[in-house]
């Protein structure tokens, strides 16, 4: 509809101008015919009637017609927004007609809203349970799983996988695969996986290990791809093993045995003579004792075999007694003792055992009181479990081994569980005549350390819209700020003067995503600077000679901030120095930092031009960003306010129009060459 | 002369056996039963004992857990035979009180030499007593 000035403006043209042009034909006529009375009085009714006319319909249109229809347009703008909207202007005039309709559709469109209010609530709900039933699924599986897109960005990755990856930077959402697994073949194989979601297997050598992939193709996705990995390592280097031996031990029973029968054979035709007699019993008794020396090996290889590729793995003696202690009956009291140790056992089956076993130790030895003791023996471990009293007979720890662990008959026997480790049982007094033990031998594991301690779990381990940004080949320039992979770093350094010697004593980095700051992707690392650190530095950063004496040099450090940084863009809150402080060593190294750079100071200060102050700690307070105690200046925690700070100037880029990389890297040199 | 009881379940080994240890100057008894052995143990009195592991009935690690709760026989020199020759067997006989062990197939040299040089310990020990 027309603007109600246009409307106006016409109206009164046309109006004016009947009357205008009534008047001058009123004159016009009047002096040609010049009528008197009734006649003139009719003359100019006729000239003006039109003018008259056009008044007399216009006011009523207005009233009726045109002032109603604008006010069903303003309320049917705000319903259009909102069912409940203030009803300010019902339909009145020639529309009032139109009020029930209008009455329906609003109630219509307000019982609408409710539903797909509910429906989006529900929705967020059942996707908010099956995100946490996933996730709890993806912490428990043991499995290492990567979930990458059609461009192989990592969209999820599972604790299983941190862990096997744990000294990688090039974990992380987003990361290329190529960067964590850099194989040809591997990108090669994802590219041609079947659409049919069936698998692929792969063994790629990684660093000093083999790991078995396993490559599929996700259904109904847009081609992300799942990849599951086995650290098979120790598998391939079990088989060579014993190929070897096997291959070679074969040929020579095969020998020994012909040369055995041959003998044999020619003694029992009974025509040989004395001297040909003694010379074969030689032979045969040389043969005999080879034979007996290779059955010997072979015996032990089939052992080692047999506890090598049973369902046997390293197991912590603290993390066994930690899972038995609470499974026991109250009345058990189990004390662990002596120095903890790894063991190969096959866990759940041996704790079932231990726990059967002290049932019955109870029952026979009337006690409630027991220790366990893990003992390092030769090639093997001890475990006893100690009482005060008397050795148990051999019979009736042969009736036990014939017990099942349940009262189901399938369930397997206590001597099952014992045989799978290679293993047996018996009893013994201790030289003290006090106490007595049983003793189960068991595998011992070649590790000697104890565990590390566990890796909490990253709060972010997914994020399937990495999969929406643009494929990582198209221009960079035109991703839009919040879409980019950034780098966040700062410096700290032995001082301030790069060019006269001044070198970089720690690196510290954390990733933004899609304008989120990950928290457990960081990159913290002290690094030697092979020169005395000033006092007057370490005041500001606090970091001393002692303290980075054992941190490798520079040279170290910088392949693996390269290798953490990837495909990122790289930020810094002066950039200038800390690129210089890196891309001084970088060059040496042929290591390059190419990527595009952005400056949280050049970009503030093209922001906020009449503003004094663009220092970090000006900014902090100003976006009120705050270091947490002891982090200003260190590396990482300087990184990390310069990304908080990033990340509030980015709704006020995007409010100036500074939508993409491009945008911002001109607003920044607009800065630079104003300065 | 010096006895020795032989307790195996394989006739063709007991007669080896019973031939080396006589050849080496033994007076020789078998059993291919542990019972019997431990029956035998008591009537020959035998100054060693060659005790396989797999017997029918009682096995030979109970056969020595008997003997050795017996304070007669409690220094009785004792050997074992076993054709597993897993370790954990070798570790258990040991532990229970065996002197030897001996994994088949084996060297009759080596057997020969083990058993005169426990019988000589024995009566060594004897006499030192």
């Amino acid at each position: 509809m027309p603007h109600r000035q246009k409307l106006l403006g016409l109206w009164m043209l046309l109006t004016g101008s009947s009357i205008f042009l009534g008047l001058l034909s009123g004159l016009w006529l009047e002096s040609q015919l010049q009528p008197e009375g009734f006649a003139r009085l009719l003359l100019w009714f006729f000239c003006l009637s039109a003018g008259l006319l056009l008044i007399l319909i216009g006011l009523p249109l207005e009233v009726q017609l045109f002032r109603p229809l604008r006010h069903l347009q303003v309320q049917l703008a705000r319903l259009a927004g909102n069912p409940d909207a203030q009803n300010d202007f019902p339909p009145e005039g020639w529309l009032t007609v139109l009020q029930p309709d209008l009455e329906r559709l609003r109630q219509g469109w307000r019982n609408d809203r409710a539903l797909l209010g509910e429906a989006k609530i529900q929705g967020a709900k059942d996707a908010a349970r099956i995100r946490q039933e996933l996730e709890a699924l993806l912490q428990v599986l043991k499995v290492p799983l990567l979930l990458c897109d059609r461009h192989q960005r990592l969209l999820l990755f599972n604790p299983a996988a941190e862990q096997l990856f744990a000294k990688n930077p090039a974990l992380g959402l987003g990361r290329r695969l190529e960067e964590l697994l850099p194989a040809p073949s591997l990108s090669d194989a994802l590219h041609q996986l079947p659409k049919d979601g069936s698998p692929r297997q792969l063994l790629l050598p990684h660093e000093d290990r083999w790991f078995l992939c396993d490559l599929r193709q996700v259904l109904a996705s847009q081609g992300e791809a799942l990849v599951t990995l086995e650290d098979a390592t120790e598998r391939q280097q079990t088989d060579q093993r014993w190929r070897k031996p096997l291959g070679s031990l074969l040929p020579a029973l095969r020998g020994h045995a012909a040369n055995l029968a041959t003998a044999g054979e020619v003694l029992s035709s009974g025509n040989t003579g004395p001297e040909l007699n003694n010379r074969l019993q030689t032979a045969m008794h040389q043969d005999s004792q080879a034979l007996s020396g290779l059955i010997s090996e072979l015996a032990q290889l089939l052992e080692n075999l047999h506890l090598e590729q049973g369902q046997l793995s390293d197991t912590w003696s603290n993390d066994l007694w930690q899972a038995l202690l609470p499974s026991l009956d109250q009345q058990l009291q189990l004390t662990p003792i002596g120095i903890p140790v790894w063991l190969r056992a096959d866990s759940p089956s041996l704790l079932a055992l231990l726990q059967r076993l002290l049932t019955q130790l109870q029952e026979a030895t009337g006690q409630t009181s027991f220790e366990s003791e893990i003992q390092l023996g030769n090639n093997r471990v001890y475990l006893d479990l100690i009482w005060k009293g008397e050795p148990l007979s051999l019979s009736l720890l042969q009736e036990w081994q014939e017990m099942t662990l349940a009262d189901e008959d399938m369930s397997p026997r206590m001597g099952d569980i014992l045989r799978r480790h290679s293993s047996d049982w018996w009893s013994l007094q201790d030289a003290d005549g006090v106490y007595a033990r049983l003793r189960i031998p068991l595998p011992a594991a070649k590790r000697v350390y104890p565990p590390p301690p566990a890796i909490e779990s990253r709060p972010e381990f997914h994020d399937f819209s990495i999969a929406d940004l643009p494929a990582p080949t198209d221009e960079l320039g035109q991703l839009r700020l919040n879409q980019l992979e950034m780098v966040v770093f700062d410096t700290e350094t032995t001082g301030l003067e790069l060019r006269k010697g001044d070198k970089v004593i720690s690196i510290g980095a954390c990733r933004l995503l899609k304008g989120r700051l990950l928290a457990q992707e960081v990159f913290d690392q002290k690094v030697n600077p092979n020169r005395p650190i000033p006092p007057a530095s370490t005041r500001i950063h606090g970091l001393t000679d002692a303290d980075v004496e054992k941190s490798p040099p520079l040279k170290v450090v910088l392949p693996r901030f390269r290798e953490f940084v990837g495909n990122g863009i790289l930020v810094a809150h002066n950039a200038a120095f800390d690129l210089l402080a890196i891309n001084l060593e970088a060059a040496e190294l042929d290591i390059e930092f190419n990527m595009p750079v952005l400056d949280t100071l050049l970009l503030s200060r093209g922001l906020d031009k009449n503003l004094e102050g663009h220092g970090l700690d000006n900014l902090a307070e100003r976006f009120e960003l705050t270091f947490p105690p002891g982090t200003r200046h260190t590396a990482l925690g300087d990184a990390r306010v310069t990304a908080e700070l990033l990340l509030a100037l980015l709704p006020r880029l995007e409010a100036r129009g500074i939508h993409t990389l491009k945008d911002a890297l001109e607003l920044q040199k607009a800065q630079v060459e104003a300065s | 002369m010096a006895k020795v009881l032989v307790v195996d379940d394989e006739p063709n080994i007991v007669l080896s056996l019973e031939f080396l240890m006589q050849q080496a100057g033994f007076e020789v008894k078998t059993a291919e039963e542990g019972e019997t052995a431990l029956e035998l143990v008591a009537s020959f009195q035998p100054d060693l004992l060659l005790l396989d592991i797999s017997l029918p009935g009682i096995s030979g690690f109970e056969v020595l857990e008997t003997l050795r709760e017996q304070d007669e026989f409690k220094r009785l020199p004792i050997i074992m035979l076993t054709a597993h020759g897993r370790e954990v067997e070798k570790e258990k006989g040991l532990a229970l009180g065996a002197d030897d062990y001996i994994t088949k197939p084996f060297s009759t040299r080596q057997l020969v030499d083990k058993v005169t040089a426990l019988i000589q310990e024995k009566d060594n020990n004897n006499q030192g007593a």
